[in-house]
């Protein structure tokens, strides 16, 4: 028993051996092989699929919703599932219009997951569906759309397959618009099926955050339509309006033509893709006399009263020739504006000088990106002093030899506009969470002052002249406000010879409305129309149809105060006449009170379209020519409130 | 003899504890494939569950029923067991599944034979050595009988074919063999004759050779027999010190092969980690050493073998089981006892534990 006692021993003593290398072997797998080995596991059963995040919303600065992401499905394949792929390759093919030959090889990889087809319509995921097909499986992806199609697109931008931005704010706001973690990562089983369920839950995508425009939907609409209207009238290469809020710098409108529907951007060419009032840069031309103007008052170099010799049309500079279109002999700078003459704006740049008149270029901002939050600004061209020919301070002078874009040339004007200051121009105003906390915050922001306020409401009353009779801009004038502004038509510089096309003009009009306390400057500029070549007679027409539009749009009706120098003399005059010359008085305010017209005189409609956008309560007996009215002229009234006019046939 | 010194409560506490522990994990195994298989996640947690009742139950009967009494019905046990593994390797009544025939089926419920054969074939050793005496040291009375009807018994499993309990058979005999004091030039006489056969055997069937090789180098052969040993120890090794968390383990999403039997420890590893691994080993541990100390206590040579053989049989399964998961001893079927989900052998070992308990309630107290 002894002996017994002592094999059984052994062998107990061979089972606790056993036990202490089981032991062992377990800390060894438990924990010094544990990262290795986790790993491993992680990767063969864990699949990283990107799937589209749910991009933040991009509305305009009244809500509308500019775009959108709208969950669509997606479809995709475990092919190791598929049995019989000739006929899964023949059923999916008609429903998704994709090459039978492509399909099946999708369905022949050896991978465990492939995109089938990718954001499909609700019909064609419904037929999918409904074949219940084993290893075909779907996925909801989120797809990118554009309510309002075209509109805005240039700003906008549009995003690629994979939900990323590519062109405008899509592409500069990519980071705040795409949700965060944006794959999901599914396990998978040994089978490769890919576990809990036959549709994939997936963590609920984080929003991205939205964006909050200071483009108006209804302002860009505006201007898009009537430079299209423009462009297609003068069969223009492509044109551009931007308007402007003067005193923010808030961008309300960029309209490109061409232009592109973002839902659809590949079936466009990539160069309608760009935002060409931030990309591209032109030699401006006559509207660049504005900043010159602005410098020589500044400066005080100019007086209002000093007259220019205009040599008649024709200005030898050495070897060159500056041209007026229409021959002047002694012009005041005033004049020089309004009939743009070349000759008279060259001498009063020599005046300024070179280096005086570069520092007026930079401090209005040209030769450098405004910084508005529009991605691929160019800079322009602004060369240096030091390489100024002797021609160059003329040309220049008059916008010839420099290179400018758009959104630059717009924001200097708004610097005139806005008392001398120069804003920063920005399209985004917020960027706020889904649920509404607002993350970032744009607002105005003054880069510096440029001219004194009163160079500013000279240069501005000068430009005002613009578009009063015998002015370049007179198609710009608008009945019921004061327009400042300026023509330009500039030949197109030609690469190849360093000279200028003969036959080639970019046509621009710039101006700010009302005059005296502006609520939107406009840009127009039209690349290449066929026939008449001027701003005047091209882009002016646009400006005012824009401004028009939009300060009706605005609600800023004009609220006019009749200045009457001569009431005694005003009576004498034909009614017509008077009506006229009313016109010419015409103050509009923007405040909530104004002042009531005196109607005396004036038709039914004639005294209403005086009255048109005040909120008054008008109330009309008798017809013919008004005779009394119940608010005496030169009250002030406010909006709701009464007034009797009475109307009377004349003897 | 009868010297009533209550069971050993501590085995049986023991045992109980791993029925508990195997009735989970077979859910937290089971659950996706028998959802796949039955449409039924608690498919084997039922079935797991009424076997386990049945089987305590029948256990605490054999606990009533005095040990020596099988020595009087050794060879009826004995004929039973060997006459089933005949019955089973006969078409229509045998029942195939997966290309290896080892049950019979009664209505839904399927048996093994081998299992019963197990004990069958423990109790006729340990009647039969402790009859020898002095004629254990010669090799025609001492060890040949024994070797010839464990030699019958393991053919017959063979043929089913089942390697893993063969083995397992020829292990226990080995240390049976052992223990009674069989000349150790026997012992390696018969390893030696053993060897050859057991290198044939595994030459002989493609598949064992793979295991083979692939146990060896399982890295080398990822995508077919490595792969079983791969995934069981992916399971180990993402399982860290407290493992995933019951229910959360992913090896079991069929990269296991059967993970509530074959590899069910592999599931412990991942969901209990080294905790949960050392607690089994440690509850097998306390097994053995009872297991072992009732049979050094034992007063008679028929209860000396008859629990060493006892405790052997759940011993040897468990180290396989644990050995064969952790990527030690090569990849063949072998269930853990009283944890992995099949009736007739957690029935086999319950009886085993009545036996192992019965005896230990006549060892004398010290």
């Amino acid at each position: 028993m002894k002996w017994l006692r002592f094999r059984i021993f052994i062998i107990l003593v061979v089972f606790i051996m056993a036990t202490i290398a089981i032991s062992a072997r377990a800390y060894q797998l438990h924990v010094l092989k544990n990262k290795e080995l986790s790993q491993l596991t992680e990767n063969q059963i864990k699949r990283v699929i990107t799937v589209a995040p749910k991009r933040g919303i991009i509305y305009d600065c009244k809500r509308e919703e500019m775009a959108i992401s709208i969950d669509v499905a997606s479809i995709y394949a475990q092919p190791s599932k598929v049995t019989n792929k000739r006929e899964y390759a023949r059923k999916l093919s008609r429903i998704l219009k994709i090459k039978r030959k492509d399909l099946i090889k999708k369905l022949n990889s050896d991978k465990s997951f492939v995109w089938i087809k990718r954001r499909v319509t609700p019909a064609q995921s419904k037929k999918v569906e409904s074949l219940n097909l084993d290893g075909i499986n779907f996925l909801t992806e989120a797809k990118r759309f554009y309510p309002s199609s075209e509109i805005a697109g240039n700003v906008i931008g549009f995003v690629g397959m994979d939900s990323k931005g590519l062109e405008g704010l899509e592409l500069k706001y990519n980071n705040d618009l795409k949700g965060e973690a944006t794959y999901s990562v599914v396990q998978r089983d040994a089978l490769g099926r890919i576990i809990f369920g036959k549709r994939l839950k997936q963590r609920k995508n984080v929003m991205g955050n939205e964006l909050i425009l200071t483009i108006d939907k209804t302002i860009q609409y505006i201007a898009e339509k009537e430079l299209r209207k423009a462009v297609r009238k003068t069969r223009a290469k492509s044109g551009t309006v931007v308007v402007m809020r003067p005193d923010t710098g808030e961008i309300l409108a960029v309209a490109i033509q061409p232009q592109y529907n973002p839902n659809v951007f590949w079936k466009y060419k990539p160069s309608f893709w760009r935002n060409r009032a931030v990309t591209d840069s032109f030699e401006p031309g006559s509207t660049f006399k504005v900043f010159l103007l602005a410098a020589v008052l500044d400066e005080g170099v100019v007086s209002q009263r000093d007259i220019f010799f205009c040599e008649n049309g024709s200005y030898r500079v050495g070897k060159n020739t500056i041209n007026d279109i229409h021959p002047h002999a002694w012009l005041t700078i005033k004049k020089i504006i309004k009939y743009s003459s070349n000759i008279g704006i060259s001498k009063a740049g020599e005046r300024l000088g070179k280096e005086k008149y570069y520092q007026y270029i930079r401090k209005f901002g040209f030769g450098e990106k405004t910084n508005v939050n529009l991605p691929g600004e160019t800079k322009g061209l602004v060369r240096s002093p030091k390489n100024w020919n002797r021609i160059d301070i003329d040309t220049i002078s008059f916008g010839q030899g420099i290179s400018v874009s758009a959104i630059q040339l717009i924001t200097g004007l708004c610097t005139i506009a806005n008392k001398g200051f120069l804003m920063r121009p920005y399209v985004v105003k917020q960027i706020v969470t889904s649920d509404g906390k607002v993350i970032k915050e744009f607002k105005p922001h003054i880069v510096r002052r440029v001219i004194s306020e009163k160079t500013a409401r000279d240069v501005t009353s000068i430009l005002k002249s613009t578009v009063k009779k015998g002015g370049t801009g007179t198609r710009a004038f608008i009945d019921s406000y004061e327009v400042a502004g300026k023509t330009g038509t500039a030949q197109k510089a030609n690469p190849s010879t360093g000279g200028y096309f003969r036959d080639r003009h970019i046509a621009s009009f710039m101006g700010f409305v009302p005059a005296d306390d502006p609520e939107i400057a406009i840009l127009v500029v039209i690349d290449e129309p066929e026939g008449t070549p001027y701003g005047g007679e091209v882009a002016a027409p646009v400006f005012k149809a824009c401004a028009e539009k939009t300060l009706d749009y605005m609600g800023i009706s004009p609220k006019s105060i009749l200045v009457k120098r001569n009431p005694d003399r005003l009576k004498t005059l034909a009614v017509k006449k008077r009506f006229k010359k009313q016109k010419e008085f015409i103050a509009p305010v923007k405040s909530k009170k104004f002042m009531m017209p005196d109607l005396t005189g004036l038709s039914m409609r004639q005294a209403l379209k005086t009255l048109h956008g005040s909120n008054i309560d008008i109330k009309i007996t008798g017809s013919g020519r008004a005779i009394k009215q119940s608010v005496k002229p030169g009250r002030l009234i406010s909006d709701g409130d009464k007034c009797w006019i009475q109307f009377q046939q004349p003897s | 003899m009868k010297q009533h010194s209550g069971f050993d409560n501590i085995l049986l506490i023991a045992t109980l504890m791993l029925v508990g522990i195997g009735i989970v994990m077979v859910y937290s195994a089971s659950a996706i494939i028998a959802e796949d298989r039955f449409n039924s996640e608690y498919f084997f947690l039922k079935r797991q569950a009424l076997f386990a009742f049945i089987s305590i139950v029948i256990m605490f009967i054999v606990t009533r029923i005095d040990h020596q009494f099988y020595k009087k019905i050794a060879y009826i046990i004995l004929a039973t067991s060997i006459i089933s593994l005949i019955l089973v390797l006969i078409p229509g009544i045998g029942l195939k599944i997966g290309g290896a025939t080892r049950w019979f089926r009664i209505a839904t419920i399927s048996i093994q034979p081998s299992e019963f054969a197990k004990l069958g074939l423990i109790i006729y050793l340990a009647y039969s050595l402790s009859k020898k005496g002095k004629n254990i040291k010669t090799f025609s009375v001492g060890v040949l009988p024994h070797l010839i009807i464990t030699g019958i018994i393991l053919l017959l499993i063979m043929r089913q074919p089942d390697m893993g309990t063969a083995l397992c058979l020829g292990a226990i005999m080995f240390t049976m063999l052992f223990a009674s004091g069989v000349r150790l030039s026997h012992l390696s006489l018969i390893l030696i004759s053993a060897s050859p056969v057991i290198y044939f055997l595994i030459i002989n069937k493609a598949y064992r050779l793979e295991r083979w090789m692939a146990f060896l180098n399982p890295w080398k052969y990822p995508a077919d027999s490595g792969f079983q040993l791969i995934q069981s120890l992916y399971a180990f090794g993402s399982g860290g010190i407290f493992g995933r968390g019951l229910g959360d383990g992913k090896q079991k999403l069929f990269y296991l092969p059967e993970p509530h039997t074959d590899f069910i420890f592999s599931v412990i590893g991942e969901e209990l980690g080294l905790i949960g691994v050392l607690f089994i080993i440690s509850i097998f541990s306390i097994f053995i050493y009872r297991g072992i100390m009732i049979a050094i206590r034992s007063s008679d040579l028929f209860s000396v073998y008859l629990a060493l053989g006892i405790t052997s049989l759940i011993g040897l399964q468990a180290i396989t089981h644990l050995g064969v998961t952790m990527g030690l001893l090569p990849t063949k079927g072998i269930t853990l006892p009283y944890v992995s989900y099949g009736g007739s052998s957690l029935l086999t070992n319950m009886i085993g534990l009545g036996i192992l308990l019965n005896i230990s309630s006549q060892v004398k107290k010290r």
